[in-house]
């Protein structure tokens, strides 16, 4: 058997990283009860929020009431949805899981960092390997829980009507697109601040003060020169607004988080060849 | 500089510094590595033995300079499965069974499922514990857990691995089985060795990298004073007891050009180089260690330790 090229052997190392991730969630005891919690939170909100407001969204006394408030918001797309489980769910999920993410990427490198764990790997991958090997499990971590809820949302619709079954799963799987898309840079950012921080906590906090004062910081600047507004970009889920509507959606709106993720990736791969170990 | 002519150079080390801020770490060391017997990395507490520990694993950039691993750069994925480390106090995962540990390392090397855990269980009985395979590094002791981390430095059987106090916290059985493990797989892996047990590296290592303020003093073999000559040119002499005029006495066997006392109880003889030729002369003059050794016994003076050449200890600080 010929020996395997430098791309699979590179592709062979960041794989067993991803892998190593996701038994990290999995098949730990902290990452099960991380996933438990999961499991009741998004239970709780399929359970009330969701179900119930399907209830309110589908009679016909509350019908016009939501027409006049969704077309406030500029959700009146969502309405036509044919399965009203997802109207209630893409509301929650959009804005949930960019910062669920936030948070369960939060230690891809820094604890392994500070334990040294980091020197024993970094003498079988090269750090551009453990930057995507990392990004790559978490991103499969978060896909993995996007679909277990997507799934249980078609269920629920199935289970409410059971010729929703198909057009429950063609929608979820639209979603499911939409959602990786939009948490990608979230994670990206994370891998980028954990390229030179040493600590899941300490990411948590740049990564607050990064949208609290980041925000805060561009508004001032833009306030004297209006094209600084430009600099919004930098932030993940920039676009988020733009999107929860479902209407008039174009490939500006899947490009930005693509591109804010290949920029934080590229950052974070400057970041960690220079970094510390 | 101690190269061999046939061997291309395990590590070679050109015009390393390092800074950190305004102080300078590393000053233009240079050094080869050849294949081939264990190196000692010696100094004194911020020498900067565990920056160039650091460099060479690719831990931390140099800021002048440059490290080549078998030809390639620090970091190059031609380096990975041949080039392998201690660091000191690098842990391992808490959350995860040593066995799994240890078999990821083994992947990431490129091993496939059953090579790695072959390669778990053959290193971990290496060191001794192959009955903490399925336990995770909390439950060990801290000699335990520096055990299982040199067991990860042994996956694969390296070209060479760095072990940065490996005996450290160690107690005297364990350390003692550290330093055979060395020494029996040193046919086939290059080890560099950093501690400050002078005994212990003299024990195992023929090379000496010794650094003090940042700067490479000497680069040398253990050997170079005695050992490797027919005749040697210094002894080591350590005694049970103090003995009163005892340099005098040393002073008086014919071959015997100064005594120098090291330490409490030890005494370093320059040996007349002549006195080869002396004895060639001579026939019946028997051998310098033989007359030192029956000198303590006519005088029923009890020795400890007669040292073909000056210890590691001596040829580094006096």
């Amino acid at each position: 058997m010929s020996k395997p090229s430098y791309i699979q052997q590179s592709l062979f190392r960041m794989w067993a990283l991803a892998k190593f991730e996701l038994i990290r969630l999995f098949l730990t005891k902290r990452g099960m009860l991380a996933i438990l919690a999961f499991i009741t939170t998004w239970f709780l909100i399929l359970y009330y929020p969701v179900n119930s407001a399907v209830t309110i969204v589908a009679s016909d006394g509350f019908k016009g009431m939501a027409e006049d408030t969704f077309g406030i918001l500029g959700l009146s797309a969502l309405l036509q949805w044919q399965v009203a489980e997802f109207t209630i769910y893409w509301l929650i999920a959009l804005y949930s899981f960019p910062i669920f993410a936030l948070g369960a990427s939060s230690d891809q490198t820094c604890a392994d960092r500070t334990r040294g764990t980091l020197r024993f790997i970094s003498l079988r991958a090269t750090r551009n390997e453990i930057i995507f090997g990392r990004f790559i499990g978490q991103v499969l971590i978060i896909a993995i829980l996007i679909l277990l809820t997507l799934l249980a949302t078609t269920t629920m619709a199935w289970l409410r009507e059971s010729a929703l079954g198909v057009p429950a799963l063609l929608k979820a799987s639209d979603l499911f697109v939409q959602l990786i898309i939009v948490v990608l840079p979230f994670i990206a950012l994370t891998s980028f601040f954990n390229s030179f921080l040493r600590s899941a906590k300490l990411t948590s906090v740049v990564t607050l003060l990064f949208f609290g004062l980041g925000a805060l910081f561009i508004s001032l600047i833009s306030y004297n020169l209006s094209i600084a507004h430009y600099l919004n970009y930098i932030f993940p889920g920039v676009q988020l607004s733009d999107i929860v509507g479902q209407d008039k959606l174009t490939l500006v709106h899947y490009s930005i988080p693509l591109i804010q993720t290949g920029c934080y990736l590229a950052l974070a791969s400057i970041f960690m060849k220079r970094s510390a170990l | 500089m101690i190269t061999s002519t046939n061997n291309s150079p395990l590590i070679k080390v050109s015009q390393l510094s390092k800074s950190f801020g305004t102080k300078q770490v590393l000053e233009n060391v240079d050094f080869e590595i050849v294949k081939g017997e264990p190196v000692a990395l010696v100094g004194p507490n911020g020498a900067g033995k565990t920056t160039l520990f650091s460099l060479i694993c690719g831990y931390i950039q140099p800021s002048a300079g440059q490290i080549s691993i078998l030809g390639h750069q620090v970091g190059s994925a031609a380096t990975f499965g041949k080039l392998a480390a201690l660091p000191q106090d690098a842990q391992l995962d808490p959350r995860f069974s040593i066995a799994h540990q240890l078999n990821f390392y083994g992947q990431l090397q490129g091993f496939n499922k059953k090579k790695s855990q072959f390669e778990a269980e053959r290193t971990l009985e290496l060191v001794g514990l192959k009955e903490v395979l399925n336990e995770k590094p909390d439950s060990l002791s801290h000699g335990m857990r520096k055990r299982v981390t040199i067991a990860q430095a042994l996956i694969g059987t390296p070209e060479i691995v760095m072990l940065d106090e490996a005996t450290a916290g160690l107690d005297p059985i364990h350390a003692r089985q550290i330093r055979q493990l060395v020494a029996s797989l040193s046919a086939e892996t290059t080890f560099i060795l950093s501690s400050h047990d002078l005994s212990e590296l003299e024990r195992l290592c023929q090379q000496v990298l010794f650094l003090e303020q940042g700067v490479l003093r000497q680069h040398q073999n253990v050997s170079n004073d005695g050992l490797s000559q027919s005749q040697p040119t210094f002894i080591t002499l350590r005694m049970a007891h103090t003995i009163p005029q005892f340099e005098q006495s040393l002073l008086a066997i014919e071959q015997v050009a100064s005594v120098t006392q090291t330490q409490d109880k030890e005494y370093l003889l320059k040996i007349n180089p002549s006195s080869a030729l002396t004895l060639a002369f001579n026939t019946e003059l028997l051998p310098i260690d033989i007359q030192i050794l029956q000198l303590c016994h006519d005088n029923k003076w009890i020795y400890r330790q007669l040292i073909n050449g000056k210890t590691l200890e001596n040829q580094l600080f006096n």
